[in-house]
């Protein structure tokens, strides 16, 4: 806030007597006054300082003082100005006040005429500063509102989430971009009406829950699915709006986009129902073994009995090893694997895992090749995990190959990566046997593969544990020729993305 | 002396496949083992076929489905009953089931059972298709 205690003045006059006069009578009562000898000098600093007062002297030799006044008056609206002069005319005061000169002041004055009008003048000039002052912080304030509008107006708009609002006619009164998105409305109009565009759904819920009698303010949601097949599906809310007087004004409609969460939830399902039904097919032949066992009426020989207690045996084995592969796949899924990540000569995996197989390569009389490159920097991992990955790989190398067939594996380093790679002679994947092959469960179905058992869970877990180490795994093949696998897994991980 | 009737089984599991077989010729019956649709359509073809039960999935999700479309549409297959054999109602989250006549003109067989299979609901319905009560 301007200080009044001290007004400021500026005294242009060419006669230097008066000038020295006024000076001092005004000091003296207390204003801070500045002098100017011309109209030039006084333009220059009436235009350039702030002043509370003028007084010109309407005859000066350079200027006339109503061109001083206007000058002053064009730069610095609110100090307020007096014209002195000897001769007064109607005229010249008329010209003056309409050029906004506040008073007239005749020569030769008083002090107290001076004073008397100055006073009067600086109380004006007081007025016009708070006033000046006033509209300002109203200004300041209406910039503020509509500032604050519009930082909304971009918040709501940005929101991922879609917003519309509707009044108790079924208008709309505002809406955003992803409104119109999860809707899947071409347009949205606001002022018109939309409920009927809304889904059933929606508008069931607004029927029968937001009538004029509401006097809560309780949400409602309901599960859309906008397109079908999991494509778009949204979770609404609505809510009402209520006046201040707790009548109902409308409604406001906030839509979740939750596609990505229900196609989630139906692989979720559809995982527990696929491994149900995996577990159900041991247990049902086990279980029919020992019925028909059972059954005195079957008049089994000892021969079919130990069969069929051998077969209910291998059934058995296979759905543990089914429930081990599942336990396996739930802990890397879960990230509870406690990684104990070390530095992993992978030469020596290798080598163990080749040796776990030794009675298998034996009978199918294959040719096994690995030759270990010197010098692999090691690779930081989880022992049993990287053990496992070569130990599916290499088990399928074995299982799906043709007698007498052959089993290669190299490992080395590439750039950031320790590439390992498997490749077998034996039966191959066809193109669209080849796609399936990360899905739990899968086992190709052709002539060859007939009379091997497993349980197709091995792929998944070699998928989830190159994933789970941010590599890569790459499959070659060729029907009834062979396959190879490529894994890529990064060595300079951080421990973070170790833990992940 | 009566030839056994011939039933046709189709399933990719061996050893229900065996079990079945098993129950099946304990009750009388000359039974024909088929461990893929493709080979239960020849032996469909090759054999005087009394009925057929087969299991829906196979080497596809449908495999049943599909096989019996194949059997129904044959003269033969007309007059035989077809039974599918399910555990599924996965992946789809959808329950077969055949009970009214649209259903089954629509599944093309004639009746649906759960698995495991009894022998004797199996027997059962095989026995209600030829009495005209299925
Ligand atoms: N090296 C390979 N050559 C040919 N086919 C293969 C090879 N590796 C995998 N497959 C095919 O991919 C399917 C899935 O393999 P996966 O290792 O997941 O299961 P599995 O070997 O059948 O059972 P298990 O869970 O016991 O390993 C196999 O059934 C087989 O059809
Ligand atoms: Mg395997």
């Amino acid at each position: 806030m301007v200080s009044y205690s001290k007004a400021k003045i500026l005294v242009i006059d060419d006669e230097d007597a008066l000038r020295g006069a006024v000076k001092r009578i005004l000091e003296r009562e207390g204003f801070s006054v500045v002098t100017a000898e011309n109209g030039a000098r006084g333009i220059s600093l009436g235009t350039t300082d702030e002043f509370d007062l003028a007084l010109i002297d309407l005859k000066m030799p350079d200027y006339s003082g109503l061109d001083v006044l206007r000058e002053i008056r064009k730069h610095k609206p609110n100090t307020v100005c007096f014209i002195a002069t000897a001769y007064a005319s109607y005229e010249t005061a008329v010209e003056a006040t309409k050029m906004g000169a506040d008073g007239y002041i005749l020569k030769p004055f008083t002090p107290e005429e001076l004073l008397n009008h100055l006073n009067s003048g600086f109380k004006k000039r007081v007025l016009i500063l708070e006033a000046e002052a006033l509209k300002n912080e109203r200004e300041a304030r209406l910039l503020e509102i509509a500032f604050e509008r519009t930082r909304l107006n971009t918040v709501i708009k940005s929101l991922a989430d879609g917003v519309l609002v509707v009044n108790t006619d079924g208008e709309v009164v505002y809406y955003n971009n992803a409104a119109l998105k999860y809707l899947n409305l071409q347009d949205i109009v606001i002022g018109r009406p939309i409920l009927e565009e809304l889904p059933r759904e929606i508008q069931d819920l607004i029927f029968a829950n937001f009538t004029s009698e509401i006097t809560e303010k309780k949400s409602f949601s309901v599960e859309v699915e906008i397109k079908p097949k999991h494509e778009l599906v949204v979770e609404a809310t609505l809510s009402p709006v209520l006046r201040q007087s707790g009548k109902l004004s409308g409604v406001v409609i906030v839509i979740k986009n939750i596609s990505e969460f229900k196609k989630v939830e139906h692989l979720k399902s559809q995982f527990v129902s696929m491994v149900a039904h995996e577990l159900k097919a041991p247990v049902a032949a086990t279980l029919g073994f020992i019925n028909i066992i059972l059954n005195k009426e079957m008049n089994l020989s000892r021969e079919q009995e130990v069969d069929f207690l051998s077969r209910s045996r291998v059934r058995l084995g296979s759905l543990l090893n089914m429930v081990n592969d599942l336990l396996d796949i739930s802990r890397i899924e879960m990230k509870t694997v406690m990684r104990e990540i070390k530095k992993l000569d992978m030469n020596q995996i290798i080598s163990d895992t080749l040796g776990m197989f030794t009675a298998d390569i034996k009978k199918k009389d294959l040719t096994v090749i690995f030759e270990p490159k010197e010098n692999m920097p090691e690779v930081r991992a989880d022992h049993g995990e990287i053990s496992r990955l070569v130990t599916n790989l290499v088990s399928n190398a074995i299982k799906y190959n043709k007698q007498s067939g052959r089993v290669e594996i190299t490992c080395c380093q590439q750039k950031n990566y320790a590439v390992l790679e498997i490749s077998d002679t034996g039966i191959g994947l066809r193109k669209e046997e080849q796609e399936k092959l990360w899905g739990e469960f899968y086992r190709a179905k052709n002539e060859f593969t007939k009379d091997i058992t497993g349980t197709g869970l091995g792929m998944p877990i070699v998928k989830r544990i190159v994933d789970a180490y941010s590599g890569k795994i790459e499959v070659e093949s060729k029907y009834t020729e062979g396959t190879r696998f490529k894994v890529y897994l990064p060595y300079n991980l951080t421990d973070d993305e170790l833990n992940n | 002396m009566e030839t056994k009737k011939k039933i046709l089984i189709a399933d990719d599991d061996p050893d229900i496949l065996a079990q079945t077989k098993l129950l099946l010729e304990e009750r009388g019956f000359d039974v024909i083992p088929a461990e893929s649709a493709a080979s239960a359509l020849k032996l469909f073809e090759a054999n005087d076929i009394y009925a057929a039960a087969l299991d829906l999935i196979m080497e596809e999700m449908d495999s049943g489905f599909t096989l019996s479309y194949k059997i129904k549409k044959t003269e033969k297959g007309k007059k035989i009953p077809v039974v599918i054999l399910t555990s599924a109602t996965y992946l789809t989250g959808f329950k077969f089931d055949a009970t009214t006549k649209e259903e089954k003109s629509w599944l093309k067989c004639d009746a649906i059972l759960n698995k495991p299979v009894d022998v004797e609901d199996l027997l059962m319905k095989i026995e209600e298709y030829y009495s005209g009560t299925l």
